[in-house]
């Protein structure tokens, strides 16, 4: 009895060590390749991820233009407005972008959808220059000042089918240009740059008027808006103008207003011209051998090459000894061209590129390429894009670098600094730069991340 | 060193007595050795050498170290204040990442990494070589609103004359065989454990990890390998020669910079 007692009786469970812990040693090479084939393997981006498109703004703020609401309204009681945004800061946005335009205090955004909403506009609305953007307080009335990007209306007539190729932004105006249904004009038209009849006492703001301009002589690819006139330029070569001409930026042969878009003669008469850039009051074309002519304001020896009057109302041939001209871009007072080569030349009055000293020539001077990052361990680095804005410029290399150079308007130049900027200077994007819009006093870059 | 035969010691003029035939002592100059300079009395004519190293290395790294002997030190300093770029060799391997950022820490993650293509390794480097011109221009304490501040930008000499965080002149890939990579930096200002640490964040931006194998110091201003002196050659004629061959460049290097 007592050994079946003993028998049912459980044993006490064993009681634990408590000893010393083992110290750390150096782990043995076994230990430590065990511990490597067992550690678990992460994953963070698979063979076939796609790289995404952004887009990063900087500037100016309080216009509403960068499209960051918490600029200038922000979102807590103790936060500050921001002003200026001086580094690039990303803007999130609803599709990819695929063309971008700067004008004087707002900006458009536009995808080659085909959704009903195509275009976005963000800034100063006082003009209608981004369409009828009806206020959520009072349904009749219209905001004044968009701070984030909104849609832009447009009359289409097949608005499932129709894309946007390309929009533009001037003054107070601007242009959307889609592949079949011609040029979308909206804003100011106290010049007629709007392509229509010139309505006096008409008021702009608030207006819901948009213009569609369909009778040129073959598509319109490619829509450029100067300061208060419009440039349009077709399939076939040939360049149309309206708008303001008081410093015969409209390059018709004369300096009035031209309310109908009318085609160019001059020295462009025959010519096949692949580009033209206007932003100011002066303009230029560059043709498919690589000749460049200009026309408009010449007081800041923008012309002065082929003239001494300050003001041209036709077309002229500017003989540069530069080589085959590739893009050109054209600022308030001062002008940049890309050659073939790669090669930047700049001439004009204000910050050129070339230092302190140089501030006005009529000859185009070079930039060195070693500004751009040619360098000897880098020596196919090439400038593929150049563009302006209305006091400084932007060029864009084929490694996706953005250098930009001029007056610093409010942080427009976006290297993090107040100062200005004499010679090219990089701009640090997360991405690959891949197109650049410079307006006043902000710019847009289109950006691929790596 | 002290075997090296030494110059024999100096003589003087002593008036010593001498040993007249007999009657008066009279005072003959003899030419004699100045005990002092005996060499049982000198003893062996180095005892310690003074030995300065320039530019530190690691001890998990490898390649040139200058070392300036005896009066080379001041050399050294004035070599400092040149501001000469380095030239590393920096081996790395993708996929796996440690707390000290080369393979011999204790292992922190391990990421795939058969998506990484060379195009955008190249972009990387592309991105940080840019950053890293920025900054050169930055510390230089130049101001950037003159015209020889845009002379100097042109010719590529803008360069940070005193104390600099580390910045990179020019990176590039040699090699890249998939899990292994191999990269060449020319760097100022920098520590190994930077380039290890640089060699990290590459792995951290192309959305994996990467671990540095290998760093090997090339070129150390104007000393390259084919002036270093191997663990076999550590002997004194070799040293001699080295130091012989040397003592031109850096005088003019240092004539140049100067």
């Amino acid at each position: 009895a007592l050994r079946a007692a003993l028998r049912g009786a459980r044993r006490p469970s064993p009681v634990p060590l408590r000893g010393l812990a083992r110290p750390a040693r150096p782990q043995s090479v076994r230990q430590l390749r065990e511990a490597d084939e067992a550690s678990p393997i992460f994953q963070y981006v698979g063979k076939t991820a796609k790289r995404k498109d952004r887009v990063f703004v900087w500037g100016f703020s309080y216009s509403g233009a960068l499209g960051i609401p918490s600029f200038v309204k922000p979102d807590a009681g103790w936060k500050k407005p921001r002003r200026i945004q001086a580094t690039p800061y990303r803007l999130e946005t609803a599709e990819k972008i695929s063309s971008a335009a700067c004008g004087y205090g707002f900006t458009l955004l536009s995808s080659s959808t085909t959704d009903i909403t195509k275009v976005w506009g963000m800034g100063l609305n006082k003009d209608s220059q981004l369409g009828f953007q009806r206020s959520r307080r009072d349904p009749t009335k219209g905001y004044e000042y968009v701070l984030e990007p909104s849609p832009v209306p447009l009359p289409l007539e097949r608005p499932q089918q129709t894309r946007v190729l390309q929009v533009s932004c001037g003054r107070a105006h601007s242009l959307i240009l889609t592949d079949s249904e011609g040029v979308f004009t909206m804003g100011n038209n106290a010049y007629g740059q709007c392509g229509r009849k010139v309505v006096e006492d008409e008021t702009y703001s608030e207006s819901h008027l948009i213009h569609q301009l369909k009778e040129f002589d073959s598509t319109v690819v490619q829509v450029v808006c100067g300061q208060d006139h419009s440039l349009f330029r077709t399939k076939k070569g040939t360049v149309y103008a309206c708008g303001w001409g008081a410093d015969g930026q409209t390059g018709l042969g004369h300096y009035n207003i031209t309310s109908v878009p009318t085609k160019l003669q001059g020295d462009i008469a025959g010519v096949n011209i692949v580009q033209v850039t206007s932003y100011g009051d002066c303009c230029l074309a560059v043709s498919d051998e690589g000749d460049i002519f200009g026309w408009g304001n010449s007081e800041y020896l923008q012309l002065a090459c082929v003239t001494e009057t300050t003001q041209v109302n036709v077309p002229r041939h500017l003989p540069f000894k530069v080589g085959k001209i590739k893009e050109a871009a054209c600022g308030g007072t001062g002008n940049v061209v890309l050659t073939e080569e790669g090669n930047v030349f700049v001439w004009g009055y204000g910050i050129l590129g070339k230092g302190p000293k140089l501030m006005e020539t009529a000859v185009p001077e070079l930039i060195p390429p070693s500004l751009f990052g040619c360098s000897d361990s880098s020596p196919d680095t090439r400038v593929a894009h150049v563009r302006c804005g209305l006091s400084h410029f932007a060029a864009l290399t084929n490694r996706g670098e953005l250098f930009v150079w001029g007056k610093n308007l409010r942080g427009c130049l976006g290297i993090g600094r107040m100062e200005d900027q004499y010679f090219p200077w990089r701009v640090t994007v997360p991405g690959e730069v891949v197109d650049v819009a410079c307006g006043v006093d902000h710019m847009v870059s289109l950006v691929k991340s790596f | 060193l002290n075997a090296v035969p030494r110059r024999a010691p100096q003589q003087h003029v002593r008036f010593l007595p001498s040993r007249g035939d007999g009657e008066a002592m009279g005072l003959v100059a003899v030419r004699v050795p100045v005990l002092a300079d005996h060499p049982l009395v000198r003893g062996p004519q180095f005892r310690r050498l003074k030995i300065g190293a320039g530019h530190r290395l690691d001890v998990k790294a490898s390649g040139v170290l200058v070392l300036g002997i005896g009066h080379g030190n001041k050399l050294l300093t004035d070599l400092y204040n040149c501001h000469l770029t380095k030239v590393y060799t920096v081996g790395g391997l993708f996929g796996k990442a440690t707390n000290d950022f080369s393979d011999t820490g204790k292992l922190l993650e391990k990421t795939t990494f058969d998506h990484i293509t060379r195009e955008k390794l190249e972009r990387i480097l592309a991105v940080i070589q840019g950053t890293n011109h920025k900054a050169l221009l930055t510390y230089s304490n130049i101001d950037m609103k003159t015209q020889e501040a845009y002379e100097l930008a042109v010719k590529g000499l803008i360069c940070p004359m005193g104390k600099s965080p580390p910045i990179i002149t020019a990176i590039r890939c040699l090699q890249l065989g998939l899990p292994e990579f191999q990269l060449e930096i020319h760097c100022l200002h920098e520590t190994q454990q930077y380039l290890r640490k640089i060699v990290h964040e590459i792995g951290l931006e192309l959305k994996s990890s990467a671990t540095c194998t290998q760093v090997r110091r090339i070129r150390d201003g104007v000393f390259t390998l084919d002036d270093a002196l191997l663990r076999a050659q550590w002997n004194l004629q070799s040293i001699q020669n080295a130091i012989s061959d040397c003592q031109l460049k850096v005088k003019m290097e240092l004539e140049k910079t100067l």
